[in-house]
């Protein structure tokens, strides 16, 4: 493959795709005609539907009130009821409210007639009353028509020309103000008082007493707000017109609080711009995506091409340049028109806020798209390379984008919350984090999962989509399929591919991002936790990379260094020295790094860098004091013999071998350091980007040493005294820790770093003398 | 050199088993011209597309110049040039850039694959139309940019696939006259067609396919003598009115 590569070879390849793409018309057009077009016309749509948006009633009629229990849930009934009796006594409420009668009264479910208790499953494990508003009934309706009189106008805020109904629930597991804050809620009621207050002809009027919460800002649950509080108005107005004018209590005292962040009216509005954006960007890469590759079959150069020397994949990754080239062009047109329509409209204000469509919200927007426009012409190619026209490839392509079009029209809904789960799931995550980004919302942990899994999943597709590119069965007409990608493989391979583990990356992403955070979530006890962290690595780093190996018929020993002490040395040194050599070179090692990796932490820290102190990342600051009285040899074992064990056979046994497939030992261990690093950024549920840096220095020590020596066992030595002297340290408190280190307990005394560089001088002296003259371990 | 060696294909098709090629051997010599010949569904592209490992026969192999193909495919794959009835041309490139890509793809590098596109724009006559695009060209221009499209990387194996399908007789005369060419400068070439007269023409020595198997090898002469018929297609309807009758059995079934 390297002869491909050389003399910009590459380049002249990706240029051909290119000219082929952008000198058709038809791409031309999707590329500047489109944008020119679309935002203009959705900008129009978008003002009407805005301008319609201040004055359109509230389409939802039965509102949600939550209560503490079923007490209160009584009083509100109770005091509903009073409300339905003013209303049918015709009193004239003090605020005027509009209310035509509706003539599709009967045929709405929910102006039912009142029943007690409410089973129609529309909050799933609440309990439901239903208390009825007033003017439920038709007689009721027109002896309110009567009082009201139609044609009086309306006054004040409260103004409806619908009617409302309210159903009762008591929130199981939650508290009612919990409820209310993640929207199941319209309207909490957190307290109610009733009592008769006896009058002195014998009668006794009610009187109600509510405190009530709503969320600010949410139109649905200030409407609430606003009709409970009407009709509890009507029953003040009915006893003060029963009491005719006798200065008294009045019968409804109401308490409202508004509650949580006064949230834009509009947000969910702010997630239609990421769907169009992403929608654009698809259709740009569509076109060039077919035409490339079922269009060279089409045309008849397919065969031609693959008859040709030039490896498969360099074939398809010049097309899939020119596919993101295209696509991330028409992404930039688009970023571009709709900035610029939203920006000249005053649009930008009014859907994200006072902000707007700012040049710097462009600029954080756009890496996002290029990044899903990697993902999806990798997705695309791997569709189109399976077609063998035009017209079956756009059969396939209709299904595809009708099924990514589900999850991302989800992201419209209101109060869909870009949680860290929805990090690793395609296109959604984009979507969501485009949509966050527009409004200033963004936060690190999802944002990290959705560009680290959407890069994964193209690789993952670009490997897949290369395999099927002018495949068998795309030149001979045979009935192969998508099943033989996954089918065991009928010969032995020494050890597994970059492509292999490409898609073992995209899937191994995803289990460990919602394993690990599902973990870190858990109430558990600190041993708990250790040991579930324990066991997701065992199960994700070592029994299931080793069982893919398996099925894919790799020689166990080559992928995994699993022999003790490589090839014979020519350099007359018996074995015993020769291993003695390498372990001791190993302990010299990490007797150095471990410090080396706590002083990158804290300088990483210190400049700001960090997120969280080392001593916080055993376990946070509350648990730091019930960390230390863990038993050491659980800490030991959890943290530092099953991680080192399970960690390298992964990253120096499966990742460093796929990666020596192909490249040169020196990117192999460059390469496998990094991976090695981002996947220490993922700390259980938080993020870590300060972790990276140690990490893969620590990653590219062990690549070296597993490269050197041919063998797994003395890099997972190395690993486990790293790990346990780094956890070692957590055993002792600041108090502690400045009397043994001086003063100046952050850092390490020089006399420590410099003694700890010196080790590994050492160490890798060592390293040399023992290994020496293995020459076939370290040349290409 | 072409060396074929008990090459065997079979096909899963809608669950059954279809055996497009069985046990096919043959030899082409350097500067040499073998003919494949057969009706549709003979086994002439499938043999050919094992011949340049496109697919990977079931039993058999074959070597290109003594080194089998299974060896090392890829470094096979410059050994060869293929010529096709279906090859298409790129419509938005020109024709320098279309020869210039596929150079690139063969790893010729760029000096010398400058040198041999204006030695072949001069003997295929297309010098004039080198840089306009492929979508302006005429089906005989097309033609011969794809002629030379199957030199720019001078292999010494050529392998045609029914070259002449569809072309007028000016166009198979080209074809014929870049065959007179390629046996010049001492390649192998293995055509496959149809088209019996033709290969009577062009051809040193021929394969008789039918049902996925050889029927009859040799020169002109020795077909003749083993015959009894002058001409390839009398041969042909020989065979043919073989599977007519019921009592034989059919070779591909054997």
């Amino acid at each position: 493959m390297q002869e491909y590569l050389s003399n910009g070879r590459l380049l002249r390849l990706c240029l051909k795709e290119l000219r082929e793409s952008l000198r058709d018309r038809r791409t031309i057009m999707t590329l500047i005609m489109m944008p020119i077009l679309v935002y203009p016309l959705l900008s129009m749509a978008m003002q009407r539907l805005l301008l319609g948006a201040g004055n359109a009633p509230s389409a939802q009629l039965e509102y949600v009130i939550g209560v503490p229990d079923e007490s209160t849930a009584r009083v509100i009934s109770l005091a509903l009821r009073e409300t339905q009796r003013a209303a049918s006594e015709g009193v004239r409420p003090s605020i005027e409210i509009l209310r035509p009668a509706p003539k599709d009264a009967n045929t709405n479910p929910n102006s039912g007639p009142s029943s007690e208790v409410d089973n129609d499953g529309n909050s799933p494990g609440v309990n439901s009353v239903e208390g009825n508003s007033p003017g439920e009934k038709s007689e009721q309706k027109s002896s309110l028509e009567n009082g009201n009189g139609i044609n009086s106008p309306t006054v004040g805020a409260i103004r409806t020309n619908q009617q409302a109904a309210f159903s009762i629930v008591v929130p199981e597991r939650t508290t009612v103000s919990n409820s209310l804050a993640d929207g199941q809620l319209d309207l909490a009621i957190r307290s109610a008082s009733f009592e008769r207050f006896p009058l002195p002809n014998g009668v006794s009027l009610p009187v109600f007493g509510f405190e009530m919460e709503f969320r600010d800002g949410d139109p649905r649950s200030e409407m609430a707000m606003a009709e409970f509080r009407k009709a509890m108005q009507l029953i003040n107005d009915y006893q003060s017109a029963i009491l005719r004018g006798n200065r008294l209590p009045a019968s409804v005292t109401l308490v409202s609080n508004a509650v949580g962040q006064r949230a834009d009216p509009m947000a969910s509005l702010a997630g239609v711009l990421p769907l169009v954006l992403i929608l654009m960007t698809i259709t740009g890469a569509v076109y060039p995506a077919i035409d490339l590759t079922a269009g060279e079959r089409e045309r008849g150069t397919m065969e031609a091409m693959i008859a040709t020397p030039a490896p498969r994949f360099i074939l398809l990754l010049s097309k899939y340049v020119a596919v993101v080239t295209v696509a991330v062009l028409t992404a930039l047109a688009n970023l571009f028109a709709s900035w610029i329509t939203l920006s000249l409209g005053g649009l930008g204000r009014a859907l994200l806020g006072e902000r707007g469509f700012s040049f710097w919200t462009l600029i954080q927007i756009f890496p996002l798209l290029v990044i899903f426009a990697a993902f999806f012409s990798a997705i695309l190619l791997a569709m189109c390379s399976f077609a063998r026209s035009f017209k079956e490839a756009q059969a396939y392509l209709i299904p595809v984008m009708l099924v990514s079009l589900a999850p991302a029209l989800v992201t419209l809904m209101p109060n869909v919350e870009f949680s860290t789960l929805l990090g690793i799931v395609p296109l959604v995550n984009i979507l969501l984090l485009s949509r966050d980004i527009m409004t200033g919302a963004s936060t690190a942990l999802p944002a990290f999962a959705a560009v680290l899994s959407t890069l994964l999943y193209a690789a993952a597709a670009l490997v897949v989509a290369s395999r099927l590119f002018g495949g068998e069965s795309a030149t001979s007409g045979s009935q192969e399929s998508w099943s033989d990608l996954m089918r065991r493989p009928k010969r032995r391979f020494p050890t597994p591919d970059i492509g292999e583990l490409a898609i073992y990356l995209a899937l191994l992403f995803p289990v460990f991002f919602v394993t690990t955070n599902l973990a870190g979530q858990w109430v558990l006890s600190i041993e708990q936790k250790l040991l579930v962290n324990a066991l997701l690595l065992f199960g994700l780093f070592l029994l299931a990379p080793f069982f893919f190996a398996i099925y894919r018929r790799m020689e166990l020993k080559q992928t995994f260094l699993l022999r003790l002490d490589g090839a014979e040395s020519p350099n007359g040194l018996p074995r015993p020295v020769r291993l003695i050599g390498v372990l001791a070179a190993s302990c010299l090692m990490a007797a150095g790094l471990w410090i080396v990796a706590y002083e990158t932490l804290k300088l990483l820290s210190d400049v700001g860098f960090g997120t969280i102190d080392l001593q916080k990342t055993a376990a946070l600051e509350d648990a730091k004091s019930r960390f230390r009285e863990v038993p050491f040899w659980l800490i030991f074992v959890t943290s530092a013999l099953i991680p080192s064990i399970c960690e390298e056979f992964f990253f120096r046994g499966f990742v460093l071998s796929a990666f020596r497939s192909r490249l040169h030992p020196i990117r192999a261990v460059i390469y496998s350091a990094l991976l090695f690093g981002v996947f220490h950024v993922v700390n259980g549920y938080v993020l870590s980007i300060e972790r990276f840096a140690p990490t893969a220095i620590l990653g590219m020590a062990l690549g070296f040493l597993a490269i050197r020596t041919g063998s797994l066992w003395p890099g997972i030595l190395l690993h486990a005294i790293h790990n346990g002297l780094l956890f070692w340290l957590t055993r002792f408190n600041q108090s502690e820790l400045a009397e043994w280190l001086g003063s100046n307990s952050k850092h390490f005394p020089t006399a420590w770093i410099l003694a700890s560089v010196g080790s590994i001088a050492i160490g890798i002296v060592v390293l040399y003398f023992s290994t020496l003259k293995r020459s076939d371990e370290v040349s290409p | 050199m072409i060396v074929a060696k008990g090459l065997r294909k079979q096909f899963m098709v809608r669950g059954q088993t279809l055996v497009a090629v069985d046990r096919i051997s043959f030899t082409v010599g350097n500067g040499e011209v073998y003919g494949l010949l057969g009706p549709n569904g003979a086994g002439k592209t499938t043999t050919l597309r094992m011949v340049m490992g496109l697919l990977e026969p079931d039993e058999g192999h074959v070597e290109i110049g003594g080194v089998r193909t299974d060896t090392d495919p890829m470094a096979i794959r410059s050994q060869l040039g293929l010529i096709s009835t279906n090859d298409g041309v790129y419509p938005w490139l020109t024709v320098r850039e279309m020869l210039m890509y596929f150079a690139d793809l063969y790893a010729v590098e760029v000096p010398v694959a400058q040198i041999r596109l204006e030695e072949l724009a001069e003997l295929l006559n297309i010098k004039s139309f080198l840089d306009q695009r492929c979508s302006t060209l005429s089906t005989g221009q097309k033609q011969r940019v794809t002629l030379a499209r199957g030199l720019m990387h001078d292999p010494p194996v050529m392998l045609l696939d029914e070259p002449t399908r569809g072309l007028d007789v000016v166009g198979s005369q080209t074809v014929f006259e870049f065959i007179e060419l390629l046996k010049k400068r001492g390649k192998s070439v293995l055509l496959s067609t149809h088209r019996l007269d033709e290969a009577e023409r062009v051809c040193d020595r021929f394969g008789l396919l039918h049902h996925g198997t050889v029927r009859y090898e040799g020169t002109l002469d020795d077909l003749r003598s083993l015959t009894g018929k002058y001409h390839l297609v009398d041969m042909f309807i020989d065979l043919i009115r073989e599977d007519r009758q019921p009592a034989s059995p059919s070779p591909a079934g054997a």
